[in-house]
């Protein structure tokens, strides 16, 4: 029995060897923000679904397989999150109302409480696609983010912008390989509406102006099929149907330094290709909060300390209805100064 | 004639027995005669009536019919044969025979207590008809057209009340489920098919953002190509060689100020000058003193605003 037992511990521990990938970035020298998806409290199945799909866009950084408890609580992942370097959580809950989710610097926060409106699991996205694509090196390296919209000088938006930013780690223009930004996470804001749209794209890169048979033969060397064709120069020549996303193409084009593939070339222009993984997002910023799920409140939707408010009318009313009754006399005499003021003006 | 084997009431036998005592008598003598002669009788059609009508009409409660009988017996001693049509009335008899042989070893005691005990009396086929209607009426009856199946009717409305409420605790419990799941659902959308304008809008963003890193990127890596920067022996020349290319952005910073990297450097904290720090072309924003920097990076956001949609990529 007791044989057994150590081997279990083994395989318990062995997470702790990920450590080695590493805490800091060997080329920048820069600290690797690492993240945890969890839940708080019990969640239905599709909100599961969207918190595997979190993880899974927190990827590489994150725990992937992080198995928690019904009597686990946040000091659980706190102590936790130090040794493993873990530095920001996402929590999921859920009301009656609607999903909600955390997200928080681990040691000290600050903690932002984002209201899920609407939300779709990343299976969702794949299905609603023709040609859903995932390669298989897509989730090893960390997602680029794109913050939009963010700056219109308010402070809490500014805020959600840095938290966001320092989500993932950080990217240093003189050293990054392309062919490592295979993903993208977009936060739109919306000032009118004041949501955050949440999106997760996966990037591609394509040659301009080859058509799509040839690229699709330098993508596979797979041998074509020529039936059809009278002569092997019609395979070249003859043009394919035309691009679905003509029209953009040129805010759309980049010049590579180095090759990307086997079909992108140092020097030749390129097309980027978004086309949505998963999972999607509609956020409103409810609340923030100084410590990590506790502490002074810095902005809240529903007005700064509205509680607080709410108590404040209620000790003033009562305040009224005590002196009320003193002040009748005084008030009628007014009154009827005014009254008389009114008839001399006349 | 189903009538012929009837059942006899208690106070029918009691007389009977006496009867039958003089019958039996009469029989073995009548038998002895029959065996005797062997000769076929010859029965009358009018006799055969006669005969069909008195059996109609006999009935074993009446003391009349009871001389009727004897007289019938006398008649039959007579014509003998006569019985033979009728073999069930002579074997009823027979039997009635031996059972008066047996009664008459306690025939005192058993007569009072006979009388006692069944007062009534009824037809044998007057109770099969009837046991009979019961039973047909039973077997008609299919279970399928009852709801509740073969029930004892005085419990047919329990049954009905338990059923009915079973129902409706049933509809409740799926109600409750359902209102689970919706709200499990809340907020949960399928997208479509197709891609709607801010979806588009939403892609259009992204893109410029990574156009705008690419871009980035290739402007910083173009000055060192074919030069490996994780390697040491490279890291001098890449160092020469990105001071030159920034020096050389310096002198053009003065003609065109709107620049991608020229915006992440100004966005570090504005005392000491951002490329003397480590930390130069790094994430800038520190999470520390975010509410502290706030000048310097409104006018920047302002400026990328109107650019058209603000990016920041990272």
């Amino acid at each position: 029995m007791a044989r057994f037992r150590d081997k279990k511990r083994k395989v318990f521990v062995k997470p702790i060897v990920q450590k080695k990938l590493g805490a800091v970035d060997h080329v920048t020298g820069d600290k690797i923000p690492k993240s945890f998806v969890f839940s708080r409290g019990k969640l239905p199945g599709p909100l599961r679904q969207l918190q595997m799909d979190l993880r899974k866009l927190m990827l590489p950084f994150t725990a992937l397989n992080l198995k928690e408890k019904k009597r686990n609580s946040l000091k659980d992942f706190l102590n936790v999150a130090g040794p493993m370097g873990v530095t920001h959580f996402l929590m999921l809950s859920k009301t009656d109302a609607s999903p909600y989710m955390k997200v928080a610097r681990t040691p000290q926060g600050p903690t932002l409480t984002f209201k899920i409106n609407k939300y779709s699991l990343a299976s969702d996205v794949a299905q609603s696609q023709l040609r859903p694509r995932c390669p298989k090196d897509l989730f090893k390296n960390p997602p680029l983010i794109v913050l939009s919209g963010f700056g219109t000088g308010e402070q809490h938006l500014k805020l959600t912008t840095i938290m966001f930013q320092n989500i993932f780690p950080a990217i240093d223009v003189n050293t990054v390989k392309l062919s490592s930004c295979q993903r993208i996470v977009l936060l739109n804001y919306n000032k009118d509406t004041k949501l955050i749209d949440f999106r997760h794209y996966s990037i591609r890169l394509q040659p301009v102006g080859v058509s799509r048979r040839i690229r699709k033969f330098v993508q596979n060397h797979q041998i074509p099929d020529l039936r059809n064709l009278q002569d092997v120069s019609d395979f070249v020549t003859r043009a394919g149907y035309g691009s679905e996303s003509e029209v953009d193409e040129e805010a759309a084009t980049v010049t590579l330094v180095s090759n990307l593939g086997r079909t992108n070339k140092a020097s030749s222009k390129s097309a980027v290709r978004l086309q949505e993984i998963g999972p999607r997002m509609t956020l409103q910023l409810v609340r923030v909060e100084e410590g990590l799920c506790t502490g002074g409140v810095i902005f809240s939707e529903y007005g700064y300390g509205a509680e607080k408010k709410l108590d404040k009318r209620e000790d003033s009313q009562i305040e009224d209805s005590d002196h009320e009754e003193d002040e009748d006399d005084s008030d009628n005499a007014d009154e009827m100064e005014e009254d008389t003021e009114n008839g001399n003006d006349d | 004639m189903t009538e012929e084997t009837s059942i006899t009431g208690s106070g029918g036998i009691l007389r009977k027995r006496k009867i039958g005592k003089k019958k039996s008598n009469n029989a073995k003598k009548k038998m002895k005669v029959f065996q005797g002669t062997g000769e076929k009788v010859k029965v009358d059609r009018k006799m055969k009536k006669l005969f069909r009508k008195r059996v109609k009409e006999y009935n074993s409660d009446d003391d009349d019919d009871d001389d009727d009988n004897a007289a019938d017996k006398s008649f039959l001693n007579k014509n003998q044969g006569a019985y033979s049509e009728k073999n069930g009335y002579g074997t009823r008899k027979l039997g009635a025979d031996k059972l008066d042989e047996e009664s008459e070893l306690s025939e005192g005691e058993d007569d009072d207590e006979n009388i006692e005990v069944l007062p009534t009396v009824t037809k044998f086929a007057e109770g099969c008809r009837a046991f009979r209607i019961a039973f047909k009426s039973i077997i008609k009856k299919s279970a399928l057209d009852d709801v509740l199946g073969p029930i004892l009717s005085g419990q047919k409305k329990l049954v009905a009340q338990k059923l009915a409420e079973e129902e409706s605790e049933k509809k409740l419990r799926g109600e409750a489920k359902k209102e689970k799941l919706l709200i499990g659902e809340k907020g949960h959308i399928k997208p479509s098919n197709y891609l709607d304008s801010h979806e588009k809008f939403l892609i259009g963003v992204a893109t410029k953002g990574v156009v705008k890193l690419f871009n980035a990127v290739s402007k910083a890596q173009s000055t060192q190509k074919g030069l490996n920067p994780a390697s040491s022996k490279d890291e001098k020349v890449i160092k020469k060689r990105r001071k030159e290319a920034f020096f050389t952005a310096l002198g053009k910073r003065s003609a065109s100020s709107s620049d991608t990297s020229a915006k992440v450097v100004a966005s570090g904290e504005p005392p000491s000058w951002a490329p003397l720090r480590d930390n130069y072309m790094l994430t800038s924003c520190k999470l520390k003193d975010w509410d502290k920097m706030q000048e310097t990076p409104e006018d920047e956001d302002v400026g990328k605003s109107s650019h058209g949609s603000s990016s920041d990529d990272d």
